[in-house]
């Protein structure tokens, strides 16, 4: 069994772009590009639970919450899925359509969620985002 | 272009990080060292972020992208896009949004696959809707300016 030893993996080409074998085994697919760049779970104190590439958490007022990026994106044009409970404990009742939110505005640096429960915005237990898109 | 030929990537301290099996796929060593995962598994396979509004006319653009071919504008809130590498079925993850606008009635806003054909999510392509609803749930179909997506499944 041949073994490498590193401490860091580095593209030839370019160094931030890895091909990686898709699961199908007919196509590639590139490492840096699937990566997960930011993923943050935020209770309803605007407290971290757990998060990755999270360098601190603002909360600008009720349901409105700015998630401040440790290594930043290469722009604004990034994707991201966002879940609330609009709702201020774990425990929900009911989930009808107007629980909801969305994501405020992105910037290299941060991003902002928003929780509304249909007539106002309010702090939830749960605000659960996922960024994809390019670092810088 | 170079090759290298391993089955185990380590630190050099010895502890291995990544194991590749003969098909390629390769395993990797968790955050918490009690269990791995499997990178391909774990990968994002498409996302994209776009305009569906971008001339004011309803004529689309992409902001930015990963593994996306081409868009197609159907309609109001009605898009298709198709994979650059092609998933092995129709049997992935689709998760969207779309940013809130002022003005826009209804408080939910959804981009999601679009119901009515089994084709709308296929290997190749997604036809997607964009859409808000009120709270007595009847939903209109909007061309919002920031909407994105992500993919997770098998690659072909």
């Amino acid at each position: 069994m041949a073994t490498l030893k590193t401490n860091t993996l580095t593209g030839t080409s370019t160094a931030g772009s890895i091909a990686v074998t898709g699961e199908g085994n007919s196509t590639t697919t590139n490492l840096q590009q699937g990566l997960g760049k930011v993923w943050a779970n935020v209770d309803s104190s605007t407290a971290s639970r757990d998060s990755f590439n999270v360098s601190s958490l603002t909360d600008n007022s009720a349901g409105n919450t700015t998630v401040n990026i440790n290594n930043d994106m290469g722009n604004a044009n990034y994707t991201g899925s966002w879940y609330t409970t609009a709702y201020h404990t774990s425990t929900v009742g009911d989930f009808v359509n107007n629980l909801t939110g969305g994501f405020g505005g992105f910037a290299t640096g941060s991003y902002t969620t928003i929780s509304h429960n249909g007539s106002a915005q309010v702090d939830s237990d749960r605000n659960f985002s996922t960024i994809f898109g390019d670092l810088a | 272009m170079s090759n290298l030929l391993v089955q185990n990537i380590k630190h050099t301290n010895n502890t291995t990080s990544m194991a590749i099996d003969t098909s390629g796929q390769v395993t990797i060593r968790g955050e918490g060292s009690a269990t791995t995962t499997n990178l391909q598994q774990g990968l994002c396979k498409t996302w994209c972020d776009y305009n569906a509004e971008a001339d004011g006319t309803g004529n689309m653009s992409l902001a930015d992208s990963f593994n996306v071919a081409s868009l197609t504008d159907n309609g109001t809130g009605d898009y298709t896009f198709a994979h650059t590498n092609d998933m092995a079925s129709g049997n992935y993850v689709f998760l969207g949004d779309s940013q809130y606008e002022t003005g826009t009635i209804g408080s939910v806003t959804t981009v999601k696959i679009k119901s009515g054909s089994s084709g709308n999510k296929a290997a190749a392509t997604m036809r997607v809707k964009s859409e808000y609803s009120n709270t007595s749930g009847n939903c209109t179909a909007y061309d919002y300016a920031q909407q994105q997506f992500a993919v997770h499944g098998d690659l072909a």
